[in-house]
């Protein structure tokens, strides 16, 4: 319930402030642009392959890497919006005023968490509209679709989670964007220097998030893979409830 | 200790932060109807107190009580009895005064009638009806102050913590809040910080000096003015291993 009351309290903050709009502003733009050039690729490659079998189509070419993008500017967004959530208000003294107005450390860790995503997913919608519009005058592969949007959503609640806990641990707001970062960028490239050897089996790539990612864009829809989103959304949240439960030990 | 019959009662509190003792065995109690001045000079460990009495700060040893019930048995209940206003009067700067009072009826669990209710009744008692649409962030200092006393009166607790009411007021807004706790002060115990005696003597019956950690006056107020100054000074000069 205060879990609720706190996301509500925090998406109207959000909603009243320049910098989530300057923010969703510049990610649209950007992916607006990625867009276009994506289209125009494939529309220029398409003549020199006509009813070639095997040809890639709209979705593969256009959308999966599309919505790779976004999870690529995620990887910057998602610090830049949580690193205040528990950080900066802890600094301001909001955080000790919710919870001496009866808020638990995982009700605000929750609620922070849900309006963080809810705007993010909000930004998402807008971001999967573009290739939407086109549904009607391309052959869009729908499970595709959505199987690419059902893990860039998950992909984008673990980067969140991870925003979170780092502003949770984090006495700054820029240490906590930078901390998450560095999380997201390491989890994105954890497996780079194997991927490019031809690897890409073991353990490292169980944790990359790019092994769990390239199935769905392909529309391939794995348990494992949401399993992981799913841990690794609830470990970063079970971290960041842990250490705000224990602010009054600290002080 | 007189704690018979408490509203709040502390019994040897002791913390430490930063690696510096800040509180040593602090004891005192507190009834319903009185209204208590923690004194000291700056670093006396009066806001460490005040934040342990809120809830908000975990002692290292000794205990806070509520009507006899500890803080760590139950800390939900011990939030629904506290109103707690520290120095720097937490807001958010993006809400109007009417929205910030809302969102933490609503955090309390209060519906909506109740809310409307109290927020109305709020906004009367603090004069804030004025600026129930302007936004927190732009506040002056003193209407941030009443914004907080109100948000922190919204569900009508037993104990009113205040940490430094009266810094940064001017004259009429600190004749404001005096008349405002005086009104409030007959349900309720109330326990603020001051290093300002003049302060304490025209809010507070019962004053609490605290130097270096300890506990060293409790009294009430006589009225008598100008006793309280001496021995806040004599106090205050006096070396760390004074006390007791």
């Amino acid at each position: 319930m205060t879990a609720i009351a706190i996301a509500r309290l925090d998406l109207k903050r959000l909603a009243v402030r320049p910098f989530p709009w300057v923010l969703a502003g510049i990610a649209v733009a950007m992916m607006a642009w990625q867009f276009l050039l994506g289209l125009s690729a494939f529309l220029h490659a398409e003549p020199a392959v006509p009813g070639a079998t095997g040809a890639l189509g709209f979705t593969d070419s256009v959308v999966g890497p599309y919505f790779l993008n976004f999870l690529q500017l995620c990887l910057v967004i998602a610090p830049l919006i949580t690193m205040q959530a528990l950080a900066g208000e802890r600094r301001a003294q909001r955080l000790a005023l919710l919870e001496t107005a009866g808020a638990s450390g995982a009700g605000i860790v929750v609620g922070t968490f849900l309006a963080r995503l809810a705007f993010l997913w909000l930004l998402l919608i807008v971001v999967a509209s573009m290739p939407l519009v086109l549904g009607g005058a391309t052959q869009l592969d729908w499970g595709q679709f959505a199987a690419g949007l059902m893990a860039t959503a998950l992909c984008t609640g673990a980067l969140t989670a991870i925003g979170i806990a780092a502003s949770a641990f984090a006495p700054e707001p820029a240490l906590a964007a930078a901390a998450a970062l560095l999380i997201g960028e390491g989890l994105s490239l954890i497996d780079a220097g194997v991927r490019l050897a031809g690897g890409g089996d073991g353990w490292l790539g169980y944790l990359a998030l790019h092994t769990h990612l390239a199935p769905a864009l392909r529309g391939l829809v794995r348990s494992q893979d949401l399993v992981y989103f799913l841990v690794v959304t609830a470990l970063a949240l079970a971290l960041a409830m842990r250490r705000v439960a224990t602010e009054r030990e600290r002080g | 200790m007189a704690g018979e019959g408490a509203l709040l009662q502390l019994d040897r509190i002791s913390r430490r932060l930063g690696g510096r003792q800040v509180l040593r065995e602090v004891s005192f109690a507190l009834r319903r109807g009185e209204v208590l001045g923690l004194l000291g000079v700056n670093g006396a460990g009066k806001s460490t107190t005040l934040a342990i009495v809120a809830g908000v700060l975990a002692p290292d040893a000794g205990a806070v009580r509520i009507d006899g019930c500890d803080v760590a048995d139950d800390a939900r209940a011990w939030r629904s009895r506290i109103g707690w206003v520290p120095e720097s009067v937490p807001l958010w700067p993006e809400l109007s005064v009417s929205e910030a009072l809302d969102a933490t009826g609503r955090l309390r669990g209060m519906g909506r009638s109740a809310r409307r209710a109290t927020i109305e009744r709020e906004l009367a008692r603090f004069d804030l009806g004025g600026v129930a649409t302007r936004l927190c962030g732009l506040l002056s200092l003193g209407q941030r102050r009443r914004v907080g006393l109100a948000q922190a009166l919204l569900h009508e607790p037993d104990l009113l913590v205040l940490d430094e009411p009266g810094n940064g007021l001017d004259p009429l807004q600190a004749m404001q809040l005096r008349e405002a706790i005086a009104s409030l002060s007959p349900e309720r115990g109330i326990v603020l910080s001051s290093h300002d005696l003049a302060e304490v003597e025209a809010m507070c019956n019962r004053v609490v000096v605290l130097h270096e950690g300890s506990v060293r006056h409790d009294a009430r107020l006589d009225g008598e003015p100008g006793r309280l100054d001496a021995q806040f000074r004599a106090i205050a000069r006096s070396p760390a291993s004074a006390a007791a």
